[in-house]
This record gives structure tokens, C-alpha cells and sequence, in this order.
């Protein structure tokens, strides 16, 4: 794997406390040999991409069941250009129904996992995206 | 806060990253050789799961109350997978109530291998911080056992922190890390136990040394740690009095010299393998003429 050095923050947006999918994608980053940031519950927009642009990362994953990840990708998004950050890529994973993708990658959503993916395919993509 | 102006968080993390993934030769053109102000700098170590990141989460807060310091930054190091050589950088999680102060950095890094609770070129990312101007620096170990003493060489007050079930392996960490302590916190001190290791620690410690080292009690909610930053502040006016700058400056730069050293002699022998075959004596001409070319 390629990931070696690369720092990958996954947060989580908004009200929902589970937070398994994202330590199962967490875990799986670092065995592919990446420095994975995790945020904690509950971040808000304006604090995660803070933590992306403080801890330089290459890549921000967005865990969201809660089903606000439009309004919540879209507004990470839009404040990483402020920030002058928007090379950093930005993923979502979680329930999404899939009416909802053509939404996301326009709002310029880099990656989109499902739980029916499995984590091999998930860290296979997000690593040809980062090479 | 004074009307300093905000901290330019994109500037100073891309410089860290660079500094961060650079050979040596690169470091040193980046980290030049300006006598920067050395700042302030903090260290917070103790053993695993004992309560650090929360007590860092407390004491920014006070560290950076109205009419204190404007800038602080913290670097967390946390272990690096020996299988995969990746890690889970989790400090943030018991960081939440300082996520938002306008005056703090706050970066996770990485152990990147190294045994020592530190990481090979922290010495480079503190430079760095002193370079982009920040008044102090906090500098929080990986969870370490007893030999983990290096961070006392590379910061000015070592706060040692010992959760109050910490036990028979307190009798270990009696020679070795509490020995470099300026200052200890037993936390989670509404737990059973803690006021009894903390008297335990004081009797041992300040009739062993026969320096005073303060011993504190702290709390999750908070309780106690103005107590810690009225400690960190006695120390370091009592190091004023007492040390020179230039024994600072001297004394990190012997420990600067060595980190370099160290991460040379590691280039070389991976860019050429063959440096190790033959004799030792060979091996070592050999990696002594590779540093020198």
C-alpha cells in the first residue's frame, strides 16, 4: 500500500453518536499505513475543517448517518475554498441513498462509501485517489 | 487576547508537513539557523490511558485564559503501528472544549517508529513553531513505561502525570521518569486511591532527591488544574532564576545535533545498503565516508 505518510482525517458531522463505520474505516487506513486523525463526535462544519487545515491533511472523510450530508458536505466543502484548502479531497460514507450521489459529487465530493462496499474496495479507491 | 493578529493555520501546517517528510539537508534550509526566541515549552508525560489529552484539554484553557498568552501550540504524538507503520491519532477526542480558541495550534503527530515517546524530528517541528513566533509550546509523549525520559531534554517544565491506579508499576517509574519530573499530577483524583498515591509519591520523591518537586491532584471537570498552571509558572520563574539562556540554548542544540545525527546515519544506510556488508570496522569506514561525501 501507498498510504505510508499520508494523514487522513475522519470526522464526524452533526448529531449522531455512532460512530463504529468510522472506526472500521479509521483502522483500516491505518493497516494500509496511513496517520488517520479522528475527531471525536459531534464536530460542526466550521471546527472540521479547522482540524483539516491544522493538521495538513490529504484527504477528509465525512461519517454521517444522520441523513444530513448534503446540507453537511456541501458546507465543509465550501469552507475548506475559504480557507484557501480545497486541495484537501473530501469523502462521504455512511447510509446514502443513491439519488443523493449526483448531488454530492457535484457539489464536488471526491468519494462516496457505502456500508455495502467492503473496506478492501474503500481503501483501494481512496488510496488511487491519493497516488 | 491582544488585537494579535489570527494565526495563519495554513502557512504553518504546510510548513510543518514539509519539514516533517524532508531529509535532513532540507530541514536545515528551512529551520535556518535564525536565532529564533526560544519559546516556553511544556512537556506532559505518563503512561498510557492516564489522563494526558483531558489534562491538556483543562490546561489550555488556562493557559490561555484573558490577559495570559496570546499563541500556544500543541504537538500530540501518539503511537505508530509497528505492523504497518500507520497510526490512530485520537487526542482530539478528549480536546473538544479547546477546539475553538482562536489562539491555539493544535497538531497530532505521528511516533513515525521511534522508542523513545517522542518522534525522530520533533526537535525540527518545536524549531519550527519558535520560528513561526508562538509563545509556548505544549508538548504531550506517546503513553509511556519508566525509560521514556528523552522529552526531559527537550522541554523546559516535565509534567509527569500518574493515574491513581497506576500501582505496583509506580515502583518502577520511581527510577526513570519520575526521577525527571518537575512537576507531578496524579489525575482522575475523584478515584479511590488518589489521595494516597499522591501523598505516597511526595514522601518518596521529595526524601529521595531532596529537591521539592510539587505533587497536584486533578479532576476530569477541571478541578485542580489552576492549581498545575500556578505550578508551571513557579517552575518556570524558579528556572529563570536559575538556569542561563544560553545553558537552554546549549543544551538543546547538543540534543538537536544528535536527532540530526541520528536521522543521517538512517538515510545513508537505506539509500546505501551496502555500507553493512563486510566487516564492522569496514562498515564503518564506509558509513563515516558516505555522511562525509
Amino acid at each position: 500500500m501507498t498510504l505510508e505518510k499520508k494523514r487522513i482525517l475522519i470526522a464526524k458531522p452533526g448529531l449522531d453518536g455512532h460512530d463504529v463505520g468510522a472506526k472500521v474505516i479509521a483502522l483500516a487506513l491505518r493497516d494500509a499505513g496511513a496517520e488517520v486523525i479522528y475527531t471525536g463526535l459531534r464536530r460542526s462544519p466550521e471546527q472540521i475543517v479547522r482540524i483539516a487545515v491544522d493538521e495538513d491533511v490529504d484527504m477528509l472523510g465525512l461519517s454521517i448517518l444522520s441523513g444530513s450530508h448534503k446540507e453537511l458536505a456541501a458546507s465543509v466543502i465550501e469552507r475548506l475554498r475559504i480557507e484557501d484548502a480545497a486541495d484537501i479531497k473530501v469523502f462521504v460514507g455512511g447510509t446514502i441513498p443513491e439519488e443523493d450521489f449526483e448531488t454530492l459529487r457535484a457539489a464536488g465530493v471526491r468519494g462516496i462509501y457505502t456500508s455495502e462496499m467492503t473496506i478492501e474496495s474503500v481503501i483501494a479507491e481512496i488510496d488511487s485517489q491519493l497516488s | 487576547m491582544s488585537d494579535a493578529p489570527p494565526l495563519d493555520r495554513r502557512r504553518i501546517s504546510r510548513a510543518l508537513t514539509r519539514v516533517a517528510n524532508a531529509p535532513v539537508a532540507e530541514v536545515l534550509a528551512a529551520i535556518g539557523d535564525s536565532k529564533v526566541q526560544p519559546a516556553f515549552r511544556i512537556g506532559i508525560t505518563g503512561p498510557p490511558g492516564g489522563g494526558k489529552s483531558s489534562l491538556i484539554n483543562a490546561l489550555v484553557q488556562e493557559r490561555l485564559s484573558p490577559g495570559t498568552l496570546d499563541t500556544l501550540a500543541v504537538l500530540a504524538i501518539d503511537p505508530s503501528s509497528p505492523v504497518s507503520g500507520g497510526a490512530i491519532l485520537g487526542d482530539r477526542i478528549r480536546m473538544d472544549a479547546i477546539a475553538d480558541l482562536p489562539g491555539l495550534y493544535l497538531r497530532s503527530l505521528s511516533s513515525r517508529g521511534a522508542r523513545n515517546g517522542l518522534c525522530d524530528n520533533v526537535v525540527d517541528l518545536l524549531t519550527l513553531l519558535e520560528v513561526q513566533g508562538f509563545d509556548e509550546i505544549i508538548l504531550e509523549t506517546v503513553g509511556v513505561g519508566q525509560s521514556e525520559v528523552a522529552v526531559h531534554e527537550v522541554v523546559d517544565t516535565l509534567v509527569v502525570i500518574v493515574p491513581p491506579d497506576a500501582g505496583d508499576s509506580v515502583q518502577t517509574m520511581k527510577s526513570g521518569i519520575l526521577e525527571m519530573a518537575d512537576i507531578i499530577v496524579v489525575t482522575k483524583a475523584d478515584m479511590p486511591g488518589a489521595r494516597r498515591m499522591a501523598s505516597d509519591l511526595s514522601a518518596v520523591l521529595n526524601e529521595r532527591s531532596g529537591r521539592s518537586v510539587p505533587v497536584l491532584q486533578t479532576q476530569a471537570d477541571g478541578r485542580g488544574v489552576a492549581d498545575l498552571d500556578r505550578a508551571i509558572d513557579a517552575h518556570r520563574n524558579s528556572i529563570v532564576e536559575n538556569r542561563t539562556e544560553e545553558t537552554t540554548r546549549e543544551s538543546r542544540r547538543r540534543y538537536h545535533l544528535r536527532a540530526l545525527a541520528d536521522r543521517q546515519v538512517e538515510e545513508a544506510l537505506r539509500a546505501n545498503p551496502e555500507i553493512t556488508e563486510g566487516t564492522l570496522k569496514a562498515s564503518y569506514d564506509r558509513l563515516l565516508a558516505t555522511l562525509r561525501a
